[in-house]
């Protein structure tokens, strides 16, 4: 296993697997995330460069969640720095909270969509930090229409543009989510369990499609995901989590399965227990 | 974390939720008693029930024996005489008139109060003065701001179509904002996180979601405003309520049947009508 301090950890994250031209997009120091007294991040450090993917992986509760919601001002930041795109979110105002976050790009395990609405108006919905006072009549320029079903096509659902959300399938609505965080031009993605409701089918086309855009659009794609094979396949780099710490980082091809496996070894959660 | 030793070390025993045998075996029982908790609450059920009908002056033996009076007074109701058919109908329709703007208007302010009586979409100091607002405007009966709106602004369609107005916002405005409330945060925080503004989040997250609902609840307030309408005549707020009233003071009673005859007739359709637009939606 790769045990790693804070340092180390630092000059890992710099030897990122492909030579990428510039800084990180995503610099994360000595990261703490409390939720009132309860401590769930504590120590992290993380950077996230163009055009890799980054696995995030660890137990139920370890903190993968919070840490993404960190890099969105959705959850709040008591210790450290979180630099995404040039803007601090420690006490970053509301303002400054929308400009980040629509530089970001979520996805999430349910996809959030907006059920009635139309795939269409879906994707559109990720332009909306930019969209003036027209959007209000639900006007959309239609440059940004042609835009949007440019990346229907390229998630391969083009055909379904003006089928309501709710109609599709699980792989096919992750896809429309997909391309409504395309739609935001986002400096980074960051995806949730992107495949934890997707048959192993869909989860492998949804992550190599995540793949996909990290190395043509040259930006960083952090995914939590819950099965280390799909990391180990799927990821430039792993980041492993536990009990709020990042334990180890590193090359996919460098961490063994067993090392990985290690992050959800023992007692930690009754739940799971002499099954 | 800095507890995971601790946890770890105290974690064999606290293992293994398990449920309570006595529990087990109830629910393993293919009929189910009603707990202790629940028997208990029977007596004081039967108390307020017994206190509310002495408060009340319940007396199921005066409604025997005035049944007969019932009877009597709606027989005379009989046959309906409709030589004033167009009257009536010209008040139905003044009826309807009304209760349309006032929906209009209705559930155009409700939801304008909706959206500050949501806890979901407002702040605290917002929220709270918009419900306060909404239940004092609720304990007042429509009756009142009809006789309010009369001496404000004279006899007339336009006093009523103000109470019904006013009315709504206490009544719809409430439910608007618990169907608002209630629509899945997941769109919500989808649309937080794409960058969009406070109102793009309730134009494209929320709105949307809640549309089914808030639609329903917009034609109960029709029917209720038909209905409504009517009662408000008899303050001089408009409507056929009006002709009703003076029917009845004229012991007019031909043209009394038919009046209600009209009005139920006319109040079945919409309901009807409304139901069926109700049940497309959901
Ligand atoms: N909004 C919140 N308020 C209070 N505590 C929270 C909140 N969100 C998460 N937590 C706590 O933070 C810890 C980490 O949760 P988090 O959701 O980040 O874990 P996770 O790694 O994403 O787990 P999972 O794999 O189950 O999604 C947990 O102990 C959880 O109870
Ligand atoms: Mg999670």
């Amino acid at each position: 296993m790769t045990l790693l301090g804070a340092p180390a950890q630092r000059d890992l994250g710099a030897a990122a697997p492909r030579p990428v031209p510039g800084p990180a997009v995503v610099t994360v120091r000595d990261l703490s995330v409390a939720y009132g007294e309860d401590t769930v991040l504590t120590g992290v450090d993380l950077d996230l460069f163009g055009g890799e993917v980054v696995a995030l992986l660890g137990a139920s509760g370890s903190g993968k969640s919070s840490l993404m919601k960190s890099l969105t001002g959705f959850a709040p930041i008591t210790g450290g720095s979180a630099v995404v795109d040039g803007h601090e979110l420690r006490g970053a105002r509301p303002r400054e909270l929308r400009t980040v976050r629509a530089g970001v790009g979520q996805i999430f395990q349910q996809f959030n969509l907006i059920p009635r609405l139309s795939v269409l108006t879906n994707v559109l919905a990720g332009c909306l930090h930019r969209t003036g006072p027209a959007s209000a009549l639900g006007h959309f320029p239609a440059h940004e229409r042609r835009r949007a079903l440019e990346l229907l096509d390229r998630v391969g659902i083009a055909h379904k543009a003006n089928e309501p959300a709710r109609s599709l399938s699980g792989g096919q609505q992750q896809r429309v989510a997909i391309a409504r965080a395309l739609m935001q031009q986002p400096r980074v993605i960051l995806a949730d369990e992107p495949v934890a409701s997707l048959d192993p089918r869909l989860a492998d086309s949804v992550l190599a499609l995540l793949r996909d855009i990290a190395v043509s659009d040259g930006i960083p794609v952090l995914v939590s995901l819950h099965v280390v094979d799909l990391a180990l396949v799927h990821s430039d780099r792993i980041v492993g989590l536990r009990d709020g710490r990042a334990l180890l980082s590193g090359r996919a091809g460098e961490l063994g399965s067993a090392t990985l496996h290690e992050l959800y070894a023992d007692e930690e959660d009754p739940d799971v227990d002499d099954l | 974390m800095s507890t995971t030793s601790e946890t770890r070390t105290a974690a064999p025993q606290a293992r293994k939720p398990q449920l309570d045998p006595l529990e087990r075996a109830r629910l393993e029982r293919s009929i189910v008693w009603p707990r202790t908790r629940t028997l208990a609450s029977l007596p004081i059920l039967l108390g307020v029930l017994w206190w509310s009908s002495a408060g009340a002056e319940f007396d199921p033996f005066a409604l025997g024996s005035g049944a007969v009076n019932i009877v009597d007074y709606l027989s005379r109701l009989w046959p309906p005489d409709f030589s004033e058919f167009g009257t009536i109908v010209r008040l139905l329709v003044e009826t309807l008139q009304m209760a349309i703007i006032g929906t209009l208007l209705g559930s155009v302010l409700s939801l304008l109060m909706a959206f500050a009586a949501s806890a979901t979409i407002a702040p605290p100091w917002v929220y709270y003065p918009a419900r306060w607002t909404m239940n004092v405007i609720r304990s007042v009966p429509e009756l009142v701001f009809a006789l309010m709106f009369v001496s404000a602004v004279g006899l007339g369609p336009f006093a009523g179509i103000l109470a019904m107005t006013l009315g709504s916002i206490g009544s719809i405005g409430k439910v608007y904002a618990e169907a608002m409330e209630s629509v899945d945060q997941g769109p919500v925080t989808a649309m937080r996180s794409v960058g969009a503004s406070p109102r793009q989040v309730v134009q494209f997250a929320v709105l949307p979601q809640a549309a089914p609902l808030l639609v329903s609840y917009t034609l109960l307030l029709f029917e209720g405003n038909v209905r409504g309408a009517t009662i408000l005549g008899l303050v001089g707020a408009g409507g056929i309520g009006l002709e009703l009233t003076t029917a009845m003071r004229m012991y007019d009673y031909g043209h009394l049947g038919a009046i209600v005859l009209s009005i139920i007739v006319v109040v079945t359709v919409i309901d009807q009508c409304s139901a069926l637009i109700r049940k497309r939606l959901t």
